[in-house]
C-alpha cells in the first residue's frame, strides 16, 4: 500500500506557514527548557535521596518547592508548540496519535497522577520523611513514561511508511519499538534533561546566600558536564541510528544541515569547557544556544523525513492576518502583566 | 474519512471525550468563578479586618490552586487530546481555523498560572492592594480564556455567517458567542459558591462556618436569576434545527432538558437549606453531594449543548462522524470506501462484505456508539434487527429524525454496514429467504345444474384481503371484520337481481366459529372500540353465522365486519377459509341457491421485520408481543404518547382513535394525519428505491413466498403486474396520501413527512395527485379504456383516482346493478385468480356455475344467468370477446 495514499488532506492555514514555524521552533525550545530542568530535577532529587536516604538535603527541599511550577509550565510551554505542530503537521501527528491512542490518552491521566505527586512531595516534604521518596519515585517515572510516549509519537508520525501497521491493530495500541531511532533519541532527551536539572541546581544556589551554595554550585555543574558527556555518546548514537541518506544530510550532503550540526558540536564543545570550569552564566548562554541549534537540527530532521511527502510551505494559505497581530499585542500584554506579576512577588520577599 | 479511525469500541462513542470534558468543564467553570470569589472574599476580609475570612481564604486559595491549576488545566490539555484521537478532523479544523485564538487563550492560561501561584504564595506577604490586584489580574484573565474557549464551542453549535463568508471573526462573534459568555459567566459564579460550600463546611468554628456558609449561599443564589435570563436569551439564539432539539426532536435530549430544569430548582433550594445551621458533619457530606449535583448540572448543561448541535459536529459544515456535509452526494455516488482513505476494502465482493461494514462501521458510527460500552451502545439499539431492518433502518436513518447523520454511501455499502451489525456484532446466522410451505387444501365446488336451477347465487369479499393486526393485548390497527357481499340471480333470458322476498344467509367454515379463542381483540374491546362486544361477533354486529342485510342502493345483500381469523381450532391457520352462502324464500324457506366464497384474512404484516420479535403463532403468522411492544416504545418516544404504559395497564388503543382513516369511519384526531398517510408516509423513508413490489411486501401479506400470497388475481399471477403497476411504487402512494392530507391544511404534518421523499413514477411532487385513502384508488378503467385491452402490460394505473368513492371498483356496477366484483371477483382475486392453497379457491363461482375459472358470463357464459347464449354486450363492452389470459389448465 503506498502510504502517501494515507496521509489525510490538510486543512489550509491563516497565514504564512513561516510564522508556524517560529512560534513552533520558538515556544518548542522553552517548552524543552523547562521540560528538562522539571525531569532533570527530579531525577537530581531523586539520586541524592537514594545516595543519603533520609539525610537532610537542602538540595531535594529546593528542587520540591520548585517541581509544581516547573510542571505548570512545563504544561503550559507544551500546549504552544503542540498547538503549532497541529497546525503544519496536523495531518501526521492525528495520524499518530490515534495510532497509538490507548498511550496517548492515557497521558492525560498519568499527567494528573505526576502532578499531584510532585505536589504532595513539596507539600508534606517535612512531614513525610520517608513517604515523600515514593512519591518523588512515582513523579520521575511517571514522568519518563510521558517522555517515552512522546517520543513514540513524534517517530511515528514521521514515518507514514509504517502507518499500514494500523490495518493489522486498529485499537490505539502501536509504539514504535522497532524503529532504530526511539531509544537513542528517547535517552537524547532523558539525558539531556538530567544535564539541564544540573544546570538549573546551580543557578538557583547562584542566588542563595547559603553557606553551602558553592558546594551546591559544584555539584549541580558536574551533574550538567557529566550528563553532556554521556549525552555526546547518546547524540552519536541517535545520529547513526537516523535513516542513512538523513545522517549524511548533516554530514556534508546538504550545506545547511552540515553547518547546524556543527555550530551544535561547537556548542557542546564550548559549554563543556564553560561547564569544566564552572562557569554558570556562560554555560547557561552556550546551552540556550545549543539547545536552540539542536531543536533546529531536530526540525530538518524531521523535514527529511517527510520530504518524499510533504514540506510545511506547501500548505495552502487564506491569508487572515488580523489575528496574528492581535495575538502578537496580547503576547506582549500578557507578558507584561506576568512580568509586573513576578516583579510583585519578588518585592513581596517571597520566591513565586 | 481523511484519518484513520480509533476501534475504541467499548469507551467509543465519545465516552472519553464526555468523561473528561464535564470533569474539565466542572473545575474550568469554577476556575473562573472562584477566582473573583478570592479577591471578593479576600476584599472582605480586609473591609471586616477579619483573621478568620482571611485565613479561609488563603486555603480555599491551596484548594483552588490544587484543584484549578492541576486537575482543570490538565484535563482541559486532555479534552485537546481526546478530540484529537476519537474526531480528529474536525479538531483540525478549529485549530487551523482558529489557531491565533488557541494561541491567545495560550497567553491567558500562561498570565493565569503565574498570577494564581502569585496569589496564593504571597498570601498575606505582599500589600493589600497589590495582592487584590494580582487577584483581580488572576479572574481578568481567567474570565478572558472562558471568552476565547466560548468562542470555539459556540461557533460549533451556530456557525453563523462563517458557513458563507469564511471570515473567522464570523465564526467566533458568532450567534450564540455572547449570550453563552453570559450563561457560562453565571454558571462559573454559582459554582464559586458550590465549591465554596466544600471549604467553608471544613471550618472548625461553628458560627464562622455558618456565616461563611450563608455567603457561600449568596453566590450560589444570586447569579441564578441571571443564569435563567441569559439561559433563555442563549436559546433564542441557538439555530432553529438546534433549538427544535433540543427542546424535545431529540429523544435523548429530553431526560437532560428535564434534569436541568429540576437540577436548576434543586440546588436553588439546597443551596437554602443548606445556609440552615447544623452540625459540620452533616454539612460535610452534604457539601459533597451539593457538588455532585452541581457537576450533573453542568453535565447536563454540556450534554445538551453538545447533542443539540446533532447531527454536526460543527453545524451544518461537518456531520457528527466527521464528514464534511459538502461531501454527502459524492459519498452516495462514489461509495465512501473508495473515497476514505483508511480503509482496506476499496470494492464490495461477497467475501469482504463484513469487514468492508466494519470499515463503514468505523468511518460512520463509532464516533457516536460504543460497542457494549456506557455510551449510546450500538448493541441494544440494534438488537431487534435482521440483515433486512437493519439495512432499511439505515435506509431511513436521519431523513426524519436528524439528530442521526444519514447513512452515506453506495447501496451495496449500506448492506454491508447491516451486514456487519447483524452478522458480526449481533453473530446472528442469515438463512436463506425461503417459501412459506404452504398445504394445497380440498375443497368442493357447491352444485349447479344449469337446466334445473333458477338461481344464481354470488358472494364475495371486497377486499380481497382482510388484514388484521392480532396484537389486541398492545394495539390494534386492523380489528377483525370481513365484508361479504352477496347477490341473487333470478336466472331468465331477461334475468333479475332478486331483492324481495329472499333471505340470505352465511356461516364460517368448521373450526373458523371461534376466533375469539385466538386472538385477544374481545378481551380487549372495550379499551380498543369503547364498548364490549359479545365474543365472536364483529363490530357491525355480525357474528360467526348471520343474516345478510339489503343495500337497496347497491342492490346487494350485505354481511359487514364477520370477525374471520385465520386461525383454526384445530390448529392450523388458513388465510382463506369459506364462508358458506344460502339464499332462501323468505316465505317458504326454501333453499334457492348456496355457494361459497373465501374470506380471505391474515395477520401477516411485516412489523417484525423492523421491529423484532417473530411470528405470534407457530412462527408463521401474527404480530407478537415482542414486536408490538417495540412499536409501542418508538411511538411513545417519537410522538411524547403513552401508549405502552396504556397497554400495559390493560388499556391498548386502537390506532384510528387518533388518526382519521376511511376504512373504519374513523374521524380520529382531525389534526392528526390519516392512518395510511401516517403509516405509508412514515415508512417510506425507510423503504427507498426498492425494486418492484418489494416495499410493499415487506410490510403486506403481498410477498409470492409469504404465506398468505394476498395477490391472487389474474393481474399479479398471470400477468404478472405488481402493487406499484397500479398503486405507485411506496414513495409514490406515500405522496399521493400525504398530499391529500397537505390540501386538507395538515401542511405541517404532511410536509415534514413529504420533505425527504422523492416520488418516482413521476417527475416531482407537482405531479402527484393526491387522493383520500380507502376512498381513491385506482381505476380499472385507466387501463382498461373502453373495457378494452390495455396497450401492453407496460401500463400504469397509478396516479389516476376515481372522484366518488361509489366509482370505486368495490362499490361500482353496470347500469343494470350487477356489480363487477359479482362477476370478476374480489379486488386482488380477480378472476381467473390462482390461490396457493389450493388453484381455484377463488374461482368457486366461476367454476360452480360455468365450470371454468373465467369471469362470469366471460366466453359466452351467458346462460349462466341468461339461460341461453346472447350477443349483445349488455353489461360493458368486450364482453364478448372472451378471456385472453387463460391459465393452462383448472
Amino acid at each position: 500500500m503506498d502510504p502517501s495514499g494515507l496521509i489525510p488532506v490538510a486543512d489550509s492555514i491563516p497565514t504564512h506557514w513561516g510564522w508556524f514555524y517560529f512560534f513552533l521552533i520558538l515556544t518548542f525550545i522553552l517548552h524543552l527548557l523547562l521540560m528538562n530542568v522539571m525531569l532533570g530535577s527530579g531525577i537530581i532529587a531523586l539520586a541524592r535521596h537514594f545516595k543519603k536516604g533520609s539525610d537532610p538535603c537542602p538540595i531535594c527541599k529546593d528542587i520540591s518547592l520548585k517541581l509544581p511550577y516547573q510542571i505548570a509550565f512545563t504544561i503550559n510551554f507544551g500546549v504552544a508548540p503542540l498547538l503549532f505542530l497541529q497546525v503544519l503537521y496536523g495531518q501526521f501527528i492525528y495520524v499518530s496519535s490515534i495510532m497509538m491512542g490507548v498511550y496517548w490518552l492515557s497521558v492525560v491521566g498519568i499527567l494528573i497522577i505526576m502532578y499531584y505527586s510532585a505536589y504532595i512531595y513539596d507539600f508534606k516534604y517535612d512531614q513525610w520523611p520517608n513517604l515523600r521518596l515514593y512519591f518523588l519515585i512515582l513523579m520521575v517515572v511517571l514522568a519518563l513514561v510521558i517522555a517515552f510516549f512522546f517520543s513514540n509519537n513524534m517517530t511515528i508520525m514521521l514515518n507514514p511508511e509504517k502507518w499500514t501497521g494500523y490495518f493489522d491493530d486498529r485499537s490505539g495500541t502501536m509504539l514504535n519499538l522497532s524503529d532504530p531511532t526511539l531509544i537513542p533519541r528517547y535517552l537524547h532527551f532523558v539525558v539531556a534533561s538530567i544535564a539541564v536539572g544540573g544546570l538549573f541546581m546551580a543557578i538557583t544556589w547562584q542566588f542563595k546566600q547559603d553557606p553551602k551554595a558553592a558546594a551546591h554550585i559544584d555539584q549541580g555543574m558536574k551533574w550538567f558536564t557529566y550528563a553532556t558527556l554521556a549525552q555526546i555518546g547518546v547524540g552519536l548514537w541517535f545520529l547513526i541510528s537516523l535513516p542513512q541518506e538523513i545522517m549524511l544530510l548533516f554530514m556534508g550532503g546538504s550545506t545547511l544541515h552540515t553547518v547546524i550540526f556543527l555550530l551544535g558540536l561547537l556548542g557542546v564543545t564550548m559549554i563543556l569547557v564553560f561547564g569544566f570550569k564552572k562557569m554558570v552564566w556562560p554555560t547557561t548562554a552556550g546551552l540556550i544556544m545549543t539547545i536552540t541549534l539542536m531543536v533546529l537540527m531536530r526540525d530538518l530532521v524531521r523535514n527529511a523525513y517527510l520530504s518524499p511527502y510533504y514540506h510545511p510551505s506547501e500548505r495552502t494559505v487564506m491569508p487572515e492576518y488580523a489575528p496574528l497581530f492581535i495575538f502578537l499585542a496580547v503576547l506582549i500584554l500578557g507578558l507584561g502583566a506576568v512580568f509586573y506579576m513576578l516583579k510583585l512577588a519578588f518585592e513581596a520577599g517571597k520566591e513565586a | 474519512m481523511n484519518y484513520p479511525v480509533w476501534e475504541l469500541y467499548t469507551l467509543g462513542g465519545g465516552f472519553w471525550i464526555a468523561v473528561i470534558a464535564v470533569l474539565h468543564v466542572f473545575v474550568a467553570h469554577f476556575a473562573i468563578g472562584g477566582g473573583l470569589f478570592l479577591v471578593l472574599t479576600e476584599k472582605k476580609g480586609y473591609r471586616e479586618n477579619s483573621k478568620q475570612i482571611l485565613d479561609y481564604t488563603k486555603k480555599h486559595a491551596k484548594f483552588f490552586m490544587l484543584l484549578t491549576l492541576v486537575f482543570g488545566a490538565v484535563t482541559g490539555v486532555g479534552i485537546w487530546f481526546a478530540i484529537s484521537l476519537v474526531s480528529p478532523a474536525p479538531t483540525s479544523r478549529l485549530i487551523h481555523t482558529f489557531v491565533y485564538f488557541w494561541a491567545i487563550e495560550w497567553v491567558f492560561f500562561m498570565a493565569e498560572i503565574v498570577a494564581i501561584f502569585v496569589y496564593y504564595y504571597t498570601f498575606g506577604k505582599m500589600q493589600r492592594d497589590k495582592h487584590l490586584l494580582v487577584g483581580w489580574l488572576y479572574f481578568i484573565f481567567a474570565w478572558l480564556s472562558l471568552f476565547m474557549i466560548n468562542g470555539i464551542i459556540a461557533f460549533m453549535l451556530s456557525p453563523g455567517a462563517w458557513l458563507e463568508t469564511g471570515n473567522v471573526w464570523h465564526a467566533f462573534f458568532n450567534p450564540t458567542f455572547w449570550p453563552a459568555l453570559f450563561f457560562r459567566t453565571f454558571i462559573a459564579l454559582m459554582l464559586a459558591g458550590l465549591y465554596g460550600f466544600v471549604t467553608s463546611s471544613w471550618i472548625k468554628d461553628p458560627d464562622f462556618r455558618e456565616r461563611m456558609i450563608r455567603y457561600c449561599a449568596k453566590w450560589l443564589i444570586l447569579p441564578f436569576a441571571f443564569l435563567i435570563l441569559s439561559g433563555l436569551w442563549y436559546l433564542s439564539a441557538v439555530p432553529e434545527g438546534a433549538k427544535a432539539m433540543i427542546l424535545g426532536r431529540s429523544p435523548e435530549i429530553v431526560p437532560f432538558f428535564r434534569a436541568f430544569i429540576w437540577l436548576s430548582i434543586i440546588i436553588v433550594v439546597a443551596g437554602l437549606l443548606f445556609s440552615i445551621r447544623m452540625p459540620g458533619s452533616i454539612k460535610r457530606p452534604m457539601a459533597f453531594v451539593l457538588l455532585f449535583i452541581g457537576l450533573l448540572y453542568m453535565g447536563s448543561f454540556e450534554w445538551m449543548r453538545e447533542a443539540g448541535r446533532r447531527p454536526y459536529v460543527i453545524y451544518e459544515f461537518m456531520y457528527s462522524n466527521s464528514i464534511p456535509v459538502e461531501m454527502e452526494q459524492e459519498i452516495n455516488e462514489k461509495g465512501i470506501l473508495s473515497l476514505a482513505k483508511w480503509v482496506e476494502n476499496r470494492e464490495l465482493t461477497d467475501e469482504n462484505m463484513l469487514s468492508a461494514g466494519r470499515e463503514i462501521f468505523n468511518l460512520q458510527c463509532i464516533s457516536c456508539h460504543s460497542l457494549d460500552g456506557p455510551l449510546n451502545d450500538i448493541r441494544p439499539m440494534t438488537a431487534k434487527f435482521g440483515v433486512y431492518g437493519m439495512d432499511s433502518m439505515l435506509n431511513g436513518m436521519g431523513k426524519l429524525y436528524d439528530y442521526m447523520p444519514r447513512f452515506m454511501g453506495t447501496r451495496q455499502e449500506r448492506l454491508a454496514l447491516a451486514r456487519f451489525i447483524v452478522e458480526d456484532i449481533h453473530g446472528k446466522e442469515v438463512t436463506e429467504h425461503t417459501p412459506a410451505e404452504v398445504p394445497v387444501l380440498d375443497f368442493d365446488i357447491p352444485p349447479f345444474d344449469p337446466d334445473q336451477d333458477e338461481y344464481v347465487l354470488l358472494a364475495w369479499n371486497t377486499l380481497g384481503l382482510k388484514c388484521i393486526t392480532d396484537c389486541d393485548d398492545y394495539w390494534s390497527l386492523l380489528p377483525p371484520g370481513n365484508t361479504i357481499y352477496a347477490q341473487l340471480v333470478r336466472r331468465d333470458f331477461l334475468p333479475e337481481i332478486v331483492l324481495d322476498d329472499v333471505v340470505i344467509t352465511y356461516q364460517v367454515d368448521d373450526g373458523f366459529e371461534n376466533p375469539a379463542d385466538h386472538v385477544a381483540f374481545w378481551d380487549n374491546a372495550h379499551s380498543i372500540v369503547g364498548r364490549e362486544i359479545p365474543r365472536n361477533v364483529g363490530l357491525a354486529g355480525l357474528g360467526m353465522q348471520g343474516e345478510f342485510k339489503l343495500n337497496e342502493n347497491l342492490m346487494t345483500f350485505v354481511a359487514a365486519g364477520i370477525p374471520v381469523v385465520p386461525y383454526s381450532d384445530d390448529g392450523t391457520i388458513n388465510p382463506y377459509p369459506f364462508i358458506h352462502v344460502e339464499a332462501r324464500d323468505k316465505n317458504t324457506g326454501q333453499v334457492l341457491a348456496r355457494t361459497k366464497t373465501v374470506a380471505p384474512v391474515a395477520a401477516e404484516m411485516g412489523c417484525k421485520t423492523c421491529h423484532g420479535g417473530e411470528w405470534r403463532v407457530q412462527g408463521r403468522m401474527g404480530i407478537s408481543a415482542e414486536t408490538a411492544s417495540d412499536v409501542l416504545r418508538l411511538h411513545d418516544r417519537r410522538n411524547k404518547t403513552d401508549l405502552m404504559a396504556r397497554a400495559q395497564a390493560g388499556n391498548p388503543v386502537l390506532c384510528q382513535s387518533c388518526h382519521p382513516d376511511p376504512l373504519l369511519n374513523a374521524t380520529g384526531d382531525p389534526e392528526l394525519l390519516n392512518m395510511p398517510a401516517a403509516l405509508h408516509g412514515f415508512h417510506a423513508h425507510y423503504l427507498t428505491d426498492r425494486q418492484g413490489a418489494e416495499a410493499c411486501n415487506a410490510c403486506h401479506p403481498s410477498d409470492p413466498d409469504s404465506l398468505t400470497d394476498c395477490k391472487r388475481g389474474v393481474h399479479a399471477t398471470t400477468i404478472n403486474l405488481d402493487c406499484t403497476s397500479c398503486h405507485g411504487t411506496l414513495e409514490d402512494h406515500a405522496l399521493t396520501l400525504l398530499k391529500g392530507e397537505y390540501e386538507k391544511g395538515k401542511t405541517l404534518r404532511a410536509e415534514r413527512l413529504m420533505r425527504n421523499i422523492e416520488p418516482r413514477l413521476v417527475v416531482s411532487l407537482e405531479d402527484i395527485n393526491p387522493r383520500t385513502p380507502w376512498d381513491q384508488q385506482p381505476d380499472c378503467l385507466t387501463c382498461h379504456q373502453d373495457f378494452g385491452r390495455p396497450e401492453s402490460h407496460e401500463v400504469s394505473a397509478f396516479n389516476v383516482w376515481n372522484d366518488d368513492v361509489g366509482e370505486l371498483y368495490r362499490l361500482r356496477s353496470d347500469f343494470m346493478g350487477l356489480m363487477c366484483q359479482s362477476c370478476h371477483g374480489a379486488t386482488h382475486a380477480e378472476y381467473p385468480s390462482l390461490n396457493k392453497y389450493g388453484r381455484n379457491r377463488d374461482n368457486v363461482q366461476p367454476m360452480q356455475y360455468q365450470g371454468e375459472p373465467y369471469a362470469i358470463g366471460a366466453n359466452n357464459n351467458c346462460a349462466v344467468c341468461h339461460v341461453m347464449e346472447m350477443d349483445f354486450e349488455a353489461h360493458h363492452a368486450g364482453m364478448l370477446d372472451g378471456t385472453r389470459n387463460r391459465l393452462d389448465s383448472y
